[in-house]
């Protein structure tokens, strides 16, 4: 309350507090005022921001040893986690995967988390993985693609049934100009990275998801497979990056350097040259 | 008897005064040089010189597979025969008779007009009467005579103004026939109308012709046209900035008017460079771009961005493809794929495994700066060039000291600035003693004190 005053003097009108029944009319439309030209300030701010989710998508395939059949030879999960195994069901209402049409009903839908559908098969293909968010975060799904791994890269040996072949990319989901009430829902959730907004701007109260208490735990961090889970760390890219950019700036100023040498020992030919003529 | 053998005729031939002048007949006795031909002949039906359209060879397949051809139905009930018959046409207005070929079918011609007819049409043009003429179409600037004689033009060229415009007898453009011709019909029209409303929805009523519009247009079409190709590009170029900068603007306006700074700092950074090219820009429209590849990637960054912001959910990986391709935009192929091998050398992943915010705005900066970096290498390469131009110039006359020293300072230039990047063993720690690893990028002898001394000495070469 006291802020919308005191904003409405630098966006509201500017209008003497004069004493009277007619001020207080003026005053709640000062205060109305400034409340809306605080909500198209908010608005705005939210326009340019960007809300990410990190994720992790992929499989892991187990080959089936003795129990192996032609066309059974491996059991495999393809899934989508959150990039530290949050729960991601806060963005997304279900995950629609793609399979080979060889399979029955190769459409499979899953609701709720964790995202995940495993299948047994001989066969490798892609996969397309459809994300559909909630409504309030976006109307529009979002693909991804993953190539099925069942064997591994080298044929170091005999496969074994204890050791499986895991593909994992790691991506991050954008959102941009995303709505209040997206926005406040999500701000405080682990599996979402959220800016933070500027100090003064206030945020209606979250309104939860419709089934949010009969949800069961959707994090993965005690999954059964998350043994097999890569770790994904930002640190080792960033130090490989920072010191790649290093050495092509310290060459960029190498050849500046060089390129005035020789601008300089051309001028001096020409000068020589000149004197020669 | 073909026009090859004609003309090449065959060894030992005996000329024999034939009607068709001299004539080479072979002889029974050049059997041998027969048969090469032979396995060439050509085959039946059609003659060599259309055989040989088809590059002497059969084709090797055959083009319409000859039981797609649809037959022609009720081929095998009726008899058909085909006759010359007269006929009349309803186009024509004479009675003339002309005479064809008629498919005639058990013995009944077709009936019916002739199949051409139909095509005949013509442009209803306007009549008014002399009354007419008086009250509503006279100009000043037209006659009757030659108002007669334009709706008369009119009428037997089916509006071809510009026909019409060879012929007319006085000299008049094209753009003032139509104007008058629309004009007046335009004031019959409304003239005639029982009721304005009526006719409110009529083109000519609606949208008159506009006599100073249609030559702008056409002044302004002949003008596109006979661009050439350098003032198109310069265009499309300019055009596409500008495009590019009002987007940017436009994105750019919400963060103008607040004070707090913009969470997404990258979109008024880009806006600031987009503006700045633009300011350089349209003061110097013919200028070169000599450091070609800044100024056009900064519009193609700024677009990117904005189409992703309208995209509203995308992942990271494919923003980043696209901003890698907007900041290559003005590289060639060759170019983009120096860039990654240099990533590559550097020991950079040309896709980052860990595409967070912060790796992925690194990967781009990295990319730009390589990009610089190979353009310098270029530079280089061109002032040598020139260099070694000099010097040749200068050792026709004396071969003193100052040649020398710039002939080892190049040479030196060269031995340390291969083509691909190399990392001499300098900087890359542990690396330090093995120098073979990147001795394969270095072109000069590889002695590790060469490649070490060359760039103290330029240092102090100053």
């Amino acid at each position: 309350m006291p802020q919308s005053s005191s904003s409405s003097k630098k966006h509201g009108t500017d209008q003497p507090d004069i004493g009277g029944p007619a001020s207080k009319s003026q005053r709640t439309k000062m205060v109305k005022s400034s409340d809306d030209t605080e909500k198209k300030n908010l608005a705005k701010k939210l326009k340019e921001l960007e809300i990410s989710v990190p994720i992790v998508y992929g499989n892991i395939a187990f080959w089936l040893g003795k129990k192996a059949s032609e066309y059974q030879s491996h059991k495999w999960t393809v899934y989508v986690r959150g990039g530290t195994n949050e729960d991601i069901s806060v963005v997304v209402k279900r995950v629609v995967f793609q399979l080979h049409s060889s399979f029955n009903n190769p459409t499979r839908v899953v609701d709720g988390p964790p995202f995940e559908l495993s299948e047994s098969g001989w066969g490798e293909f892609e996969i397309v993985i459809t994300l559909h968010f909630h409504n309030d975060v976006c109307e529009k799904p979002l693909h991804l693609y993953h190539h099925l791994k069942l064997y591994p890269e080298d044929d170091s040996g005999p496969m074994s049934t204890k050791k499986p072949v895991v593909v994992e990319s790691y991506d991050e989901i954008v959102f941009t100009e995303p709505s209040e009430g997206f926005f406040s829902r999500v701000q405080n959730h682990p599996a979402v990275v959220v800016p933070r907004l500027p100090a003064g701007f206030a945020l209606p109260p979250p309104v939860p998801l419709e089934d949010a208490d009969k949800r069961r735990r959707g994090d993965t961090k005690d999954h059964t497979l998350s043994q097999w889970f890569s770790n994904f760390s930002e640190a080792d890219e960033l130090l490989k990056l920072a010191a790649a950019r290093q050495q092509v700036q310290a060459h960029i100023a190498t050849l500046r350097r060089q390129l005035s040498l020789i601008d300089g020992q051309h001028q001096q030919l020409k000068s020589a040259s000149d004197i020669q003529v | 008897m073909d026009a090859k053998d004609i003309l090449l005729g065959l060894p030992k031939p005996t000329t024999t005064p034939t009607p068709l002048g001299h004539q080479l007949l072979p002889l029974p006795a050049d059997k041998k040089s027969r048969p090469p031909k032979e396995s060439q002949r050509k085959p039946d039906g059609i003659s060599r010189e259309v055989y040989a359209l088809t590059g002497g060879l059969a084709p090797l397949m055959p083009s319409v597979d000859v039981n797609h051809l649809k037959r022609r139905a009720q081929s095998e009930n009726e008899k058909i025969t085909w006759q010359w018959l007269p006929f009349t046409s309803s186009a024509r207005k004479d009675n003339l008779q002309l005479y064809h070929w008629v498919r005639v079918v058990n013995g009944v011609p077709p009936s019916g007009d002739y199949s051409f007819a139909k095509y005949n049409k013509s442009v209803d043009v306007i009549k008014y009467t002399d009354d007419e003429y008086e009250k509503h179409l006279t100009d000043p600037m037209w006659t009757k005579e030659e108002t007669d004689e334009l709706f008369d033009l009119c009428e037997r060229f089916d509006l071809r103004f510009i026909v019409i415009a060879d012929r007319f007898p006085t000299s008049r453009t094209v753009e003032e026939l139509k104007s008058r011709y629309y004009s007046v019909c335009r004031a019959i029209l409304i003239a005639r109308a029982p009721a304005p409303g009526d006719i409110a929805g009529h083109p000519l009523v609606k949208d008159p012709y506009n006599i100073s519009q249609d030559v702008e247009r056409k002044r302004a079409l002949s003008m596109v046209l006979s661009q050439t190709k350098q003032q198109e590009r310069r265009d499309a170029e300019v055009l596409a900035e500008a495009k590019r900068i009002s987007e940017a603007r436009k994105a750019a306006k919400g963060t103008d008017e607040l004070e707090v700074p913009a969470m997404t700092d990258t979109v008024p950074d880009d806006n600031d460079g987009a503006a700045a090219a633009v300011d350089s820009l349209s003061p110097s429209p013919n200028a070169q771009f000599t450091s070609g590849a800044i100024a056009p990637p900064v519009s193609e960054i700024a677009s990117t961005l904005a189409s992703l912001r309208m995209m509203r959910v995308y992942l990271r990986t494919h923003a980043l493809e696209q901003m890698v391709q907007a900041a290559s935009s003005s590289a060639g192929l060759r170019t983009i794929k120096r860039v990654e091998q240099t990533l590559q050398d550097l020991g950079v992943n040309l896709k980052p495994k860990v595409p967070t915010k912060a790796v992925c705005a690194e990967h781009l900066e990295l990319r730009k700066e390589i990009l610089i970096l190979l353009n310098l290498q270029k530079q280089l390469q061109y002032k040598e060039a020139e260099g070694s131009s000099y010097r040749d110039g200068l050792y026709a006359e004396t071969p003193g000291t100052p040649p020398k020293r710039v002939q080892r300072a190049v040479e030196q230039d060269r031995t340390f600035v291969p083509d691909s990047f190399s990392f001499g063993g300098e900087r890359m720690g542990k690396r330090d003693q093995k120098r073979k690893a990147p001795g394969r990028l270095l072109e000069g002898p590889p002695s590790p004190a060469q490649s070490k001394r060359p760039r103290k000495f330029k240092a102090s070469d100053g």
